[in-house]
Parts: C-alpha cells; sequence; structure tokens
C-alpha cells in the first residue's frame, strides 16, 4: 500500500517534470516551428473559445459605443442648456453695454449677488464699494429699469435694497408726466408680491392698463425718467380720494445679474434720454406698424371697390346684350321689318320699335337700375348709372374702360333716365 | 467516470467558457482570472499528475493566444496545478475565506511564474507588476472565484477524501 502511493507520487512528480520539460520545450521552440503550432491550436481547439471571445468583445464594444453616445448627448444637453444661459447673459451684458454708452459717464458697473436669496430680506449684494465710488442712497438700475438704491458700502462691496423691499419708495409718473404718485412695495399674498403700487394719485388722473410709469425726480434719490413697471390696474385702497394702481416692475428680482450704480452728480444731472430712446423707438415701431396696417387695409378696400365696380359693369353689359336680342326677334318675325336702327343711336331705336319692344325693355332697365343701385351703394363711381341707362352702346363703352379709371375721382350721381320710369311702369 | 468527476469536468467547462464570455465585458485593468479558478477547483479533486496535465494543456490553449511567451502559461499552469492538488488536503475545506486565499495565493503563484518565465517585463516594471496588479488581480480572481464557489456548491457539493 506504501509502496503503491510512493509510486503514485513518483508518477505525479514524472508528469511534473514532464510538462515541465515539454513547457520549456515548446517555449524554446523557433518561430517557424512555433507558430505554426499555436494556430494550429487557436484554429482546433481553441475556434469556439476565439469565436465567444470575439461575440463578448462585439457586445462589449456595442455597450460602449451607446454608453459613450449617451455621455455626448448629455453632454450636448448640457452644452445646449449652457448655450442658452450665455446667450441671455450675453443680451443681459450687451443691454448693459448700451446703457454705458447712452450714459456715457457718472456709473458703476458692478454684479449682483445673492439674487437668488432675495426672496427673504430683498437686497443683494453688489462687487462694487467705496473703493469705486460708491455712496449710500445711490441708485441701482438695470437696462430694464429700476432695480433699488445703495443701503450700505463696505470699502470692496456694498448692499442694496431692491424694490420689493418694504422700505422702498420712488415718485413717480406716467409718461405724459399728468398723473404722479409714489411707488412702493406691494404687500400683498405670494401671487402679487412681486408687484408694486402706485399710490396718491390724483382722482382725476385715471392710468389706463399698459400705461409706463417711470421715476418723476422730485425724491432727489432717482433721476427722473427711470422706467419703473407699466400699470396693471387700479387697486381698492381705504383712501377715497386718491388713485392706487397695481405696477408690474420693471426689472425682476430673479434676474439681476449685472447692474449700474449711479453716482450723486449723475443722478443730479438727469438721465432722461437713457431710457426714453428704446421707449420712442417702441412708440416709433408700434406707428409704423399701425401705419402700414392701414395702409394694407386701404389697399384691400380698394381692391374690393374695384372688383365690385367690375361685377356691376359686367352686369351692365349683360343686361344691354339681353336688351338687344329681343329687339331682333320681332324684326324677325315681321315678313318686312324696318331698316334696323344704327347700334349706338338706342334712344331713337328703341322710340322707332313698338309696343313689344318697349315692353321687353322692361325686364332690361329694370336690372340696370338694381345693378346700378348696387354699384352706388357699393361705391361704384357716382353718376354711372345714369350714363349706363342711357344705352347699350355707353356700357359697351364702359365696359371698354380700362380698370384704372375705377379709382378715378368720378362727377356725382345722376338722376335715373326715363328708361328706368318706364321700365317700372 | 463517476457523477463526481462528471461534475468537476462540467463545472471546468463552465468556469472556462466564462473566462471568454464575461471577462471581455469587464475590461479591467486587473481582471479575474477565471482559468486559474477552474484549474484549481478542478486540481483539487485530481492527483498531482493529473493536475499537472490538465494545467499544461490548459495554459497551452491560452499560449496559443499570446503573442510571445508561448508555453510560459504551460509551465506555471503546471506548476500551480501541481501544487493545488498537493496541498488540497492543507487547503480544501468548507471555508470561503480560506479557498478564498488559496485561489489568491494559485493566480499570483502563476503571475509570479509567467512573468519570470515570459521574460517580456524586467526591472521596475517587474516588480510593479508583481508587487502592485498582481496582486490585485489575485483579489479579483479570488472575490470571482469564492462568487463561483458560491453559486456552483450544488455542483461540487462532493467533497474529496
Amino acid at each position: 500500500m506504501a509502496r503503491a502511493g510512493r509510486f503514485e507520487s513518483r508518477f505525479d512528480l514524472v508528469l511534473l517534470v514532464g510538462c515541465a520539460f515539454l513547457g520549456f520545450f515548446v517555449r524554446a521552440l523557433p518561430p517557424h516551428l512555433r507558430d505554426p503550432l499555436a494556430s494550429t491550436i487557436r484554429r482546433t481547439v481553441l475556434a469556439p473559445l476565439v469565436s465567444l471571445q470575439r461575440t463578448a468583445e462585439l457586445t462589449r464594444g456595442a455597450l460602449d459605443t451607446y454608453e459613450s453616445r449617451t455621455i455626448s448627448l448629455d453632454s450636448l444637453a448640457l452644452q445646449a442648456m449652457e448655450a442658452r444661459s450665455l446667450a441671455a447673459e450675453n443680451e443681459t451684458l450687451r443691454d448693459l453695454l448700451a446703457m454705458g454708452a447712452r450714459l456715457r459717464w457718472g456709473f458703476t458697473p458692478a454684479e449682483a449677488l445673492s439674487a437668488s436669496s432675495a426672496a427673504e430680506d430683498f437686497t443683494v449684494t453688489l462687487t462694487v464699494g467705496s473703493n469705486a465710488g460708491i455712496r449710500p442712497n445711490s441708485p441701482v438700475v438695470a437696462p430694464e429699469g429700476l432695480v433699488g438704491m445703495v443701503h450700505t458700502v463696505d470699502p470692496t462691496m456694498s448692499l442694496a435694497i431692491i424694490w420689493p423691499h418694504r422700505d422702498f419708495r420712488v415718485s413717480a409718473m406716467d409718461a405724459d408726466g399728468n398723473a404722479f404718485g409714489i411707488v412702493q412695495a406691494h404687500l400683498g399674498r405670494e401671487p402679487e408680491s412681486y408687484l408694486l403700487e402706485l399710490r396718491g394719485v390724483a382722482y382725476r388722473s385715471e392710468l389706463k392698463e399698459g400705461t409706463l410709469i417711470l421715476s418723476s425726480g422730485l425724491g432727489g434719490v432717482y433721476p427722473k425718467g427711470i422706467p419703473i413697471g407699466t400699470v396693471l390696474r387700479e387697486i381698492e385702497t381705504p383712501e377715497g380720494w386718491t388713485r392706487s394702481y397695481l405696477i408690474l416692475p420693471a426689472v425682476r428680482p430673479q434676474d439681476l445679474r449685472a447692474v449700474m450704480v449711479l453716482d450723486p452728480q449723475r443722478a443730479n444731472e438727469g438721465v432722461q434720454h437713457v431710457w426714453s430712446r428704446p421707449a420712442a423707438r417702441d412708440s416709433t415701431t408700434r406707428r409704423i406698424v399701425a401705419a402700414s396696417d392701414s395702409i394694407a387695409r386701404r389697399a384691400a378696400q380698394a381692391e374690393a371697390d374695384a372688383a365690385r365696380r367690375q361685377a356691376a359693369i359686367d352686369s351692365i353689359a349683360r343686361g344691354a346684350e339681353n336688351a338687344q336680342q329681343p329687339s331682333a326677334e320681332p324684326r324677325a318675325q315681321t315678313p318686312s321689318p324696318p331698316p334696323a336702327p344704327a347700334a349706338g343711336d338706342s334712344q331713337a331705336g328703341r322710340r322707332g320699335t313698338q309696343g313689344p319692344v318697349r315692353q321687353d325693355s322692361a325686364p332690361r332697365d329694370t336690372s340696370t337700375s338694381r345693378d346700378t343701385a348696387a354699384g352706388r351703394d357699393s361705391t361704384s363711381p357716382p353718376g354711372a348709372a345714369g350714363r349706363e341707362n342711357r344705352g347699350s352702346d355707353s356700357a359697351v363703352r364702359r365696359d371698354s374702360t380700362p380698370p384704372r379709371d375705377s379709382t378715378r375721382q368720378l362727377p356725382p350721381p345722376v338722376p335715373p333716365p326715363d328708361t328706368t320710369r318706364s321700365g317700372r311702369s | 467516470m463517476g457523477g463526481r468527476a462528471l461534475r468537476t469536468i462540467l463545472a471546468f467547462v463552465t468556469i472556462v467558457l466564462l473566462h471568454y464570455s464575461v471577462r471581455p465585458f469587464l475590461g479591467w485593468r486587473a481582471e479575474p482570472d477565471f482559468l486559474t479558478v477552474a484549474l484549481l477547483l478542478a486540481a483539487v479533486r485530481m492527483r498531482p499528475g493529473s493536475a499537472a496535465v490538465t494545467g499544461f494543456l490548459l495554459g497551452l490553449a491560452r499560449d496559443a493566444l499570446l503573442a510571445q511567451g508561448f508555453g510560459s502559461s504551460a509551465i506555471a499552469f503546471a506548476v500551480v496545478g501541481f501544487g493545488a492538488a498537493w496541498l488540497k488536503a492543507a487547503f480544501f475545506a468548507d471555508n470561503l475565506a480560506l479557498n478564498g486565499f488559496f485561489f489568491f495565493l494559485g493566480k499570483w503563484a502563476y503571475d509570479l511564474l509567467f512573468f519570470i518565465l515570459e521574460g517580456r517585463l524586467g526591472g521596475i516594471d517587474l516588480a510593479i507588476q508583481l508587487g502592485v496588479w498582481s496582486p490585485l488581480a489575485a483579489a479579483v480572481t479570488a472575490t470571482a472565484g469564492v462568487l463561483l464557489l458560491i453559486l456552483m456548491r450544488p455542483l461540487l457539493q462532493a467533497s474529496p477524501t
């Protein structure tokens, strides 16, 4: 038993040595013998495993591609969002630059921080302080309008109250300078807590919705002409002898990023032309649009008139043709017809014909009269009825008139001729 | 061939297939070596000589897919298989932590032999490979081996005598 165990151990050892020897042998083989051996193993024993590995790697590659594309899409979405915010910031800064160009002097640009927490105490931190010349009570403005006032100044930063603050007051007026009052924060409930109130407006001064409210410059802090907001509606107040209005502010606190602090001297000089240009531009644009609308309406009306006139003329021409056909039928029935009158001499022709002709002409005249009346009602040239009723010849001539005559000023209306009366009779 | 041998062969083949199907999905720098796990699980169930031959053949298959060092894996696996079969009395127990350590040692020993025999790395690179990456790969392999042991417990239930 022990001998068998020793034999097995020796046999195992021999196998190990043999394997090691074979291993070293194949390792020492020259490449031209070793490579075919490896290739044979790959093509026979390992072929299914290699195929399996290839499938797994392809699957992994597909997963990696999917992941990378998902990452790219996420990255693109992120970039799109950033681009949107950058575009908004760019627009704000451009507006600020334009306002700086209009102000020319006496202002300090600043960044408004903590705007997101403005809902708590309605103050913002400005990134400029007394080192930049900022003083307390300096107006803070934005391209859209009035923001607030500097409250506390440190060397490198300052605190400003913005319009929703309960201590905010500004003397205000409408754009025409007819109504004056004091604007303050509207301390209402949540939906209206971000609005302003215009109080103390004289009872006779009624403001319509959308009226622009500007600073009046009477308070001494804010210069005249800074937009504050627009009127939303009138609100009820305990005082019955004045009016109060709810104002939609021009500046939204959550959008505050870059502002400008006006120097007191600049404020004293006034800023009336800084915000008036955009307002004037807007009103001019509105006027141009209204004028072009009016021109378009007039053109459309003239076109409709011309079409109506053309229809009336066509109707008259048809009436004239109908009038000629019945007058020819009796002539065909008579064995020796009298000589036909000249085409232009319709009156003479009608006088020369007998009763049937006159009866036939009755409906023609009636229809002519009706069309003329319609034509007169629809701004057809006055007097056209009279001319058309004189005979088919005149109607033919009118038919050949070019359309440009329709816009010409025509003589006053002429009373209907006798044919109408005879038709009615 | 008894049922135990069949189960062992089935487990061996399954783990070898995992090496070529699961491993490419991982793509880690320190990857689990399922071939080592398969060899160790099979080696403790056979005589050292048979384990050495099995390791040699398995290593030869691995070498066939390598660009250089043909035969290195064969020698390394033959030695590791023989050692695992010889040490099975000491290591094979129904203890997952001990089996994990067994896998760790087997993989590290294989890397040690392979990289020395291959001769591609030398100096500091070899030291970093054997001192840093090989232990990491051995740890990952040990973790994978323990997981496989848990999953294949019904298949590998019969304990060696």
